[in-house]
C-alpha cells in the first residue's frame, strides 16, 4: 500500500498529518471530522505503518456511502490488554477505526492477538485493559460491563461457543431478546410471540426447527456451533458484529451459508469486523479493509489484495514492523 | 429389654435352623453374589448357635423400642399372608443385632440422623379413612397408586385395565398362586441396613407390580406417596410410616415406575421409610422415576434396590427436594451380562437440609455398561448434600463400561458437600471413569450469556436452573418433567434472588 502512496511517506508529522491528503480525496467531509484526527495519533506510529493506516482514509470514504456522511462507530486508540492472571501483555497498542457500512479483516499468525483482540472489544473477563481506548458509538465501552456492550450494539461471534448444557436455544435467545426489548422500552415477547418472530430467521442458517428445542450448543457439530452464532446475530441484531473464525471448521457449503447470512446482516448501518485465516471467506463477503496482525499490533493495513498475498506467501511476507 | 417380643419370631424362622451361612437367603435360591455387604460390621443372625442372650447382647435397645412398637401397631389387623410374615421375620431378626447407626458408621459418616432418633418415634395407626386427605389430583391420566402414611389406599387408586397376566396391588388381593410363587422367590431376598430391616419390620402390606414375560406396559404406574399424619415442628413425636413396593419385570417386559413423594402442607413432621425393589428380568427394561418433595421438616429415608439380570436396563432418574433429612439406599445388583444400567440423580437443598444419595452398583458378570450422573446444588448456608457412589467391577465383570461423574454446586458460604465416589475394580479388562466437581457457576458460560446482553443475576439463574435441568430432562415423561422444572423454579426463586 505504501507503494502506491509514495508521498505519504514522507510527510512530516505534524498536528494534523493528514490534512495534505486533503486535496486529492474523493469526499472532503470525512477528513473534516474530529473524530478522524483522533483516529491515528501521529507520534507513536512507526512513518511506514503511519503511511498505511493513512492512506486508508481516503479509501474508506470510497465506498458504501449514502448521501450522509457515515458515521464512525467504533474507535480503537492505543489499546493494551493483557492476561488477567498471568498479567502476561497480549495487545501492545491496537489502533482500528471502523465506519458504518464497512468490512473489517483481520488476518494475522496463530498468537498475534487477533482473538484477543475480539475478545477485549466485548469485555471478556480473562483479559484485562492495561491502556488505550475504545470508543462505540461516542461511547466509553471500557466503562461497560460485557451485557451494556451487548445491549449497544457490539456482537462477537465465539471462536468457540460455549455449550450451555439444560438452556434450549430458543430459551437462551428469549432472554438475550428480550433483554434488548427492555433496553429499547419495548414490551417483551411472550415465548409464542418469540417463536414467531424467530422460526422465518432460521432459513438464514439453514437450520431445522428442532435446533431451537436443542440446548445452547450442546453436542453441536463444529459446522452447527458456528451457525448458531451467526443464528444468534441474525435475531439479536448488531451496528458491529465481530465475527472470531467464523469460517474454521466450516464445509463449503456451510461457509457459503454463513458467508450468505452475514451479507444478509450487512447493511450501510452495520459494519463487520472478521477475523480469519483465509482467503475464502473473503470470496464471499468483500472486505473494504484487510488488517495484518504481529505481536499484539496492526502491523498493516490494505485491500482484498493483502489477503491474497498473505493466502500466496504466507506471513512471512511481511516486512518487519 | 424388649426381647419377650422378639422371641417368638425367632422361632417362626424357617431360615435359622438351615441356613450355615452367613447370609439370611434360603439355601434354594441362587446366592447372591454379594462380595461385600453393604454393612460388613452387621452381624448376621443366622449364627443360631449364639444363645440369645448373646443376641440380645448386642441389641441396641432403642432399635428393639422401635421395632417393638413397630409391630404392636399391626397386632391388630388379621393375619398377614405367610410372605409378609416371613418379611417382617426376617426383618425383625437382623433388627436384633443391628445398631442404630451413628456418624462413626462409615455410611453414615457425614448424615446424622439423630433427628429421628431423638423423637418418640410414632406408627401411623391403622388405615386412614378412604377419602381424598390432601385434595389429590385425581385428573391425572396414568394409572396410579396412591399410599397414605404407607398404607396402600384401593379406592384413591386409579388402575385402567392392564393386560392379562399384569398384576398390581397389595399382596393381600394377589390371588394368582405362580405370581404369589414368583413374588417369594424375591421377597426378603436382600439385607439393607436398619431402616430397610424397619421398614420389613413395620410396612402394614406389601404392594406387588408383576409385569409378566413379554407384556410391554404402555403408560407409567404413577406410586404416589402421601404423608398425612403430622407433627407440629418442636413436637416429640415423630409420627413413622413404611410403605413398601415389589416390582417384578419377566423376561423381555417393560414398564415405567413413577414413584412420588409428596407431605401435607410442607411443615409438619413425620418419617417416611420407604422401600422399593426391583428385579429386572432378562431383556427386561423398567424405567424408575423418582421425585420426593416432603414436607422441609420430615425425615425421609428410602431404598431401592435393584437386580438385574442378563440384558436388562434399569434407568433411574431422581429429583429429591425435600425433606429435613433425606436419605436414598440404592443398591444395583447385577446377576447376569450385558447389562446397561442409567441412574441420574439431581439433589437441592435449599433450606437447612440434608440430600443424601448413597448407591452402590455391584457388577459381576461380563460387558455391563452404566452411567451414572449426580448433580446436586446447596444453596443454603446450613445446607448440606452428601454422594457416596460406589461401583464395584468385580473379578467376571470383564469389559464392563461404567463412568460416574458428580457435579455439586454451592452457592452460599458454609454450604456443604460430601462426595466419595468410589470404583473398586478387580477385572483387568474393564472402562470405568469417575469424576467430581464441586464448584461455583463457570464463568465461561455466564460470560456468554453476558455477551448476548443478559444480565449476571439473570444468567445465574438460568443457569442454576440449567444444572438440575440436565437431570430433569431425563424424566422420561413429559408431564412429570414440566411438573417437577416449576416446582424447582419456584424453589430456587429466592435462593437466587438472595444471591449476590
Amino acid at each position: 500500500m505504501a507503494l502506491l502512496h509514495p508521498c505519504s511517506c514522507t510527510t512530516p508529522p505534524s498536528p494534523s498529518p493528514i490534512l495534505p491528503f486533503k486535496n486529492w480525496t474523493p469526499n472532503r467531509l470525512l477528513f473534516t471530522s474530529p473524530a478522524l484526527r483522533r483516529r491515528f495519533p501521529p507520534n507513536r506510529l512507526p512513518p511506514r505503518l503511519r503511511a498505511a493506516l493513512a492512506v486508508e482514509s481516503p479509501a474508506a470514504s470510497g465506498k458504501n456511502r449514502g448521501g450522509d456522511s457515515p458515521e464512525i462507530l467504533l474507535e480503537v486508540k492505543d489499546l493494551s490488554a493483557a492476561i488477567a492472571e498471568s498479567k502476561q501483555p497480549i495487545l501492545k497498542g491496537v489502533n482500528l477505526s471502523v465506519y458504518e457500512g464497512e468490512v473489517h479483516v483481520v488476518m494475522g499468525k496463530n498468537g498475534s492477538g487477533k482473538s484477543t483482540f475480539a475478545k477485549v472489544l466485548v469485555g471478556h473477563p480473562d483479559y484485562e485493559v492495561t491502556g488505550g481506548s475504545i470508543v462505540f458509538k461516542g461511547e466509553n465501552v471500557l466503562d461497560m460491563d460485557p451485557e451494556e456492550r451487548s445491549l449497544a450494539g457490539l456482537f462477537m461471534s465465539f471462536q468457540s461457543p460455549i455449550e450451555i448444557p439444560g438452556v434450549s436455544n430458543i430459551d437462551f435467545l428469549q432472554m438475550a431478546y428480550n433483554a434488548r426489548r427492555r433496553k429499547l422500552g419495548q414490551p417483551e415477547l411472550s415465548p409464542i410471540e418469540f417463536y414467531g418472530y424467530i422460526s422465518p430467521k432460521l432459513e438464514l442458517v439453514n437450520m431445522k426447527v428442532d435446533f431451537l428445542n436443542r440446548n445452547v450448543n450442546e453436542g453441536f457439530s463444529g459446522g452447527e456451533r458456528k451457525r448458531n452464532e451467526i443464528f444468534q446475530l441474525a435475531v439479536l441484531g448488531a451496528d458491529l458484529a465481530i465475527l472470531d473464525e467464523i469460517d474454521s471448521g466450516l464445509d463449503v457449503d456451510a461457509l457459503r451459508d454463513v458467508a450468505k447470512a452475514v451479507n444478509g446482516i450487512l447493511t450501510a448501518k452495520n459494519s463487520v469486523l472478521m477475523i480469519t485465516h483465509y482467503h475464502r471467506l473473503l470470496d464471499y463477503v468483500k472486505p473494504t479493509y484487510v488488517h495484518i496482525m504481529e505481536g499484539g499490533r496492526i502491523v498493516e493495513t490494505g485491500k482484498e489484495s493483502v489477503a491474497k498475498r498473505i493466502e500466496k506467501e504466507g506471513y512471512n511476507a511481511i516486512p518487519a514492523a | 429389654m424388649a426381647t419377650p417380643v422378639i422371641t417368638p419370631i425367632i422361632r417362626f424362622n424357617p431360615y435359622a435352623s438351615t441356613s450355615t451361612s452367613p447370609s439370611p437367603y434360603p439355601s434354594n435360591l441362587p446366592k447372591p453374589r454379594f462380595q461385600i455387604r453393604p454393612t460388613p460390621t452387621k452381624l448376621s443372625v443366622s449364627t443360631k448357635n449364639h444363645s440369645l442372650a448373646a443376641a440380645a447382647s448386642l441389641s441396641d435397645p432403642f432399635v428393639l423400642q422401635i421395632a417393638e412398637t413397630l409391630e404392636d401397631s399391626l397386632s391388630t389387623t388379621t393375619p398377614p399372608p405367610p410372605l409378609l410374615q416371613k418379611l417382617r421375620d426376617v426383618s425383625a431378626e437382623s433388627l436384633l443385632s443391628t445398631p442404630w447407626p451413628t456418624r462413626k458408621d462409615e455410611p453414615f459418616r457425614f448424615t446424622d440422623t439423630s433427628f429421628i432418633k431423638l423423637s418418640q418415634i410414632q406408627p401411623v395407626p391403622s388405615p386412614p379413612q378412604p377419602v381424598n386427605p390432601l385434595g389429590f389430583p385425581t385428573d391425572t391420566q396414568l394409572p396410579n397408586l396412591v399410599f397414605i402414611d404407607g398404607f396402600f389406599v384401593d379406592s384413591l387408586s386409579q388402575l385402567p385395565p392392564l393386560p392379562d397376566g399384569v398384576f398390581v396391588g397389595s399382596l393381600l388381593s394377589l390371588n394368582s398362586e405362580a405370581i404369589m410363587k414368583r413374588v417369594s422367590e424375591f421377597v426378603s431376598n436382600f439385607q439393607g441396613d436398619l431402616f430397610w430391616s424397619l421398614n420389613g419390620v413395620g410396612t402394614p402390606d406389601l404392594v406387588v407390580v408383576y409385569v409378566p414375560e413379554g407384556c410391554r406396559i404402555e403408560s407409567p404406574l404413577h406410586l404416589r406417596y402421601c404423608s398425612v399424619e403430622g407433627v407440629d415442628s418442636g413436637s416429640k413425636i415423630l409420627p413413622v410410616s413404611n410403605p413398601r413396593v415389589l416390582v417384578v419385570v419377566e423376561k423381555g417386559g417393560e414398564v415405567g415406575i413413577v414413584e412420588e413423594y409428596v407431605g401435607g402442607d410442607g411443615k409438619k413432621c413425620y418419617w417416611a421409610n420407604s422401600v422399593t425393589e426391583v428385579v429386572v428380568g432378562e431383556g427386561a427394561k423398567v424405567s424408575h422415576s423418582y421425585i420426593q418433595s416432603q414436607s422441609l421438616n420430615a425425615a425421609h429415608i428410602k431404598w431401592t434396590s435393584v437386580r438385574q439380570e442378563s440384558e436388562s436396563t434399569y434407568e433411574l432418574v431422581e429429583v429429591s427436594t425435600g425433606g429435613k433429612l433425606s436419605r436414598h439406599n440404592l443398591h444395583i445388583q447385577q446377576v447376569g451380562p450385558d447389562t446397561v444400567t442409567d441412574l441420574s440423580t439431581f439433589h437441592l437443598s435449599f433450606s437447612d437440609q440434608t440430600q443424601d444419595l448413597h448407591s452402590k452398583l455391584v457388577l459381576d458378570h461380563p460387558r455391563g455398561f452404566s452411567r451414572q450422573l449426580h448433580k446436586c446444588i446447596v444453596a443454603h448456608s446450613l445446607g448440606q448434600a452428601v454422594f457416596d457412589g460406589n461401583v464395584q467391577v468385580n473379578r467376571y465383570a470383564q469389559q464392563t463400561d461404567a463412568g460416574q461423574l458428580t457435579r455439586s454446586l454451592l452457592l452460599e458460604p458454609r454450604a456443604t458437600v460430601n462426595v466419595k465416589p468410589n470404583l473398586q475394580i478387580i477385572a483387568d479388562d474393564v472402562k470405568c471413569s469417575h469424576g467430581a466437581a464441586i464448584s461455583d457457576l463457570e464463568e465461561n458460560q455466564l460470560f456468554y450469556f453476558q455477551a448476548r446482553g443478559v444480565d449476571l443475576q439473570t444468567a445465574r439463574r438460568a443457569l442454576i436452573f440449567s444444572f438440575g435441568a440436565e437431570v430433569i430432562q431425563r424424566l422420561p415423561h413429559p408431564f412429570l418433567r414440566k411438573k417437577v422444572e416449576s416446582d424447582i423454579k419456584e424453589l430456587l426463586d429466592p435462593a437466587v434472588k438472595g444471591f449476590k
